[in-house]
């Protein structure tokens, strides 16, 4: 008797477990069905944006900045010449930075080492061995008191500045930022309190140097950023970063939210910065070229290219005015662009090795560029005779 | 990535997309010519003041090679 109400239990345990497998692949197959419905239409509505902002962007471009442009004066010659080259990393410079003083600089290199130089003198005034090699990152803090450095320790570390020169700075180092793969930029905001940071984990992030607590972040690149920049303070608070998915995106830095991006390079983003006015920004790219987005007119204004440049631009910076935009290649020259006509004004040789960064100092007076050659050279422009005398369009 | 298999993952990424093409799309913009003329007017108003650009004369420069008595 038992083994027959046994048996008919079973049965209806398999007829019950039956039904709810039945259900189970009705229900996925209804949830699949539902998901394809709402990814497809999801796709959709992107493809209908793109197109929307396509034609928004194209509706406004009236006129190329070089045509405008035309009635701007051809620059005179510039005699742009080196004077000063500072000795003493063992490898590869990969980035420097100008304190605010003008003369004072740090740089960081293959070696594990971060410098501190006084351009002026050639002093070395600090030398901080750090555990790990290519440090891939550093900046000078606004109050010229401390520097900030990263690179493939995955971290970005602050560094006080002692007038102490026997004083042991490596102990005193600080881990800020922590992100899960290397560290490629850092920059302080407006103060020593705070440093925003890229990396190679594809975000950026914000942190507070007191506490390392993380402050914000900033997600939105589908691969390696490489560089950011933020913008100039009058401008409010923005950056734009680039990266390995060769998008440039303008970042609000309270909410963290992407409010422009663009995506006109054809390889990786290697260095971005902003236009003196806070309304542009340039970007140099393994593509050989470097470009030029205005952020009122959302888009693309400039593209900086010869066919003799088939080498990647690793860095770029503007001179004070805007006019200039220097650039450095992996072909171990730096062009200079006209940046409103979109010609080569000239070349700079001297590296002997790919140029890794180029910045022109706080005050406009000179130009430092750091090189995988182990040095980096401070150049100048020297007046040819005649007073440049800009005009703008014929009196 | 195993993400891309499933499909709730696929969704909440291409809402996301979406999204951030709404925002960019409603962005207000201003014509080329225009940004183009503030541009140029930016560099001209700083133009004198661009070392670089104008350049230095040569007994300006305080990086300039010193003769050894020099008294500072």
């Amino acid at each position: 008797m038992q083994e027959e109400r046994l048996t008919s239990s079973t049965g209806a345990e398999k007829c019950r477990r039956k039904i709810r497998a039945v259900t189970v692949l009705l229900c996925s197959l209804f949830y699949c069905e539902q998901s394809r419905e709402t990814l497809e239409s999801l796709k959709r509505e992107s493809e209908t944006l793109k197109k929307k902002l396509e034609e928004e962007r194209n509706k406004l471009n009236d006129v190329e900045l070089h045509q405008v442009a035309e009635k701007v004066e051809v620059l005179s010659a510039l005699s742009i010449k080196t004077r000063r080259v500072l000795k003493g990393h063992g490898n590869k410079v990969l980035c420097m930075d100008w304190c605010k003083d003008k003369r004072r600089m740090v740089s960081s290199s293959q070696d594990g080492k971060v410098i501190v130089w006084d351009a002026f003198t050639l002093n070395k005034e600090h030398g901080v061995p750090l555990p790990c090699t290519w440090v891939l990152a550093c900046a000078y803090a606004p109050s010229g008191c401390a520097i900030a450095c990263g690179g493939l320790d995955n971290k970005c570390s602050v560094i006080p500045l002692s007038l102490d020169k026997n004083e042991n700075l490596a102990a005193k180092k600080k881990s800020v930022a922590m992100h899960t793969n290397y560290v490629s930029g850092c920059s302080f905001t407006n103060s020593d309190m705070q440093l925003l940071t890229s990396s190679g984990d594809g975000t950026c992030a914000l942190w507070d140097v007191e506490s390392g607590q993380l402050l914000q972040s900033f997600h939105g690149h589908t691969a390696d950023v490489l560089s950011l920049d933020l913008a100039p303070s009058e401008t409010g608070n923005t950056f734009v970063s680039g990266g390995c998915d060769m998008k440039a995106n303008v970042w609000d830095m309270r909410s963290g939210q992407n409010i422009q991006s663009f995506e006109s390079h054809e390889s990786d983003i290697n260095c971005v910065k902003y236009y003196p006015s806070g309304d542009a920004f340039a970007s140099a790219s393994d593509d050989a070229t470097c470009r030029f987005y205005d952020l009122r007119a959302d888009r693309e204004v400039a593209v900086y290219q010869k066919d003799s440049i088939i080498f990647g631009a690793s860095t770029c910076d503007f001179s004070l005015s805007g006019r200039l935009l220097f650039a450095g290649y992996n072909d171990y020259a730096i062009n200079v662009w006209d940046v409103l006509k979109g010609t080569r004004a000239t070349i700079l040789f001297g590296h002997e090795n790919r140029v890794s960064r180029v910045r022109v100092s706080p005050d406009g007076t000179a130009l430092c560029s750091a090189s995988w050659d182990s040095t980096l050279r401070v150049s100048w422009s020297f007046s040819t005779g005649s007073n440049y005398i800009f005009v703008l369009g014929k009196q | 990535m195993s993400s891309k298999l499933h499909p709730s993952n696929n969704i909440a990424h291409a809402r996301r997309t979406v999204n951030q093409l709404r925002i960019e799309a409603s962005i207000e913009r201003i014509k080329v010519s225009k940004a183009s003329a503030d541009l140029m007017n930016y560099c001209t108003e700083h133009a004198r003041n661009d070392p670089l650009l104008t350049g230095i004369p040569a007994s300006d420069n305080p990086f300039k090679e010193k003769k050894p008595c020099t008294i500072l």
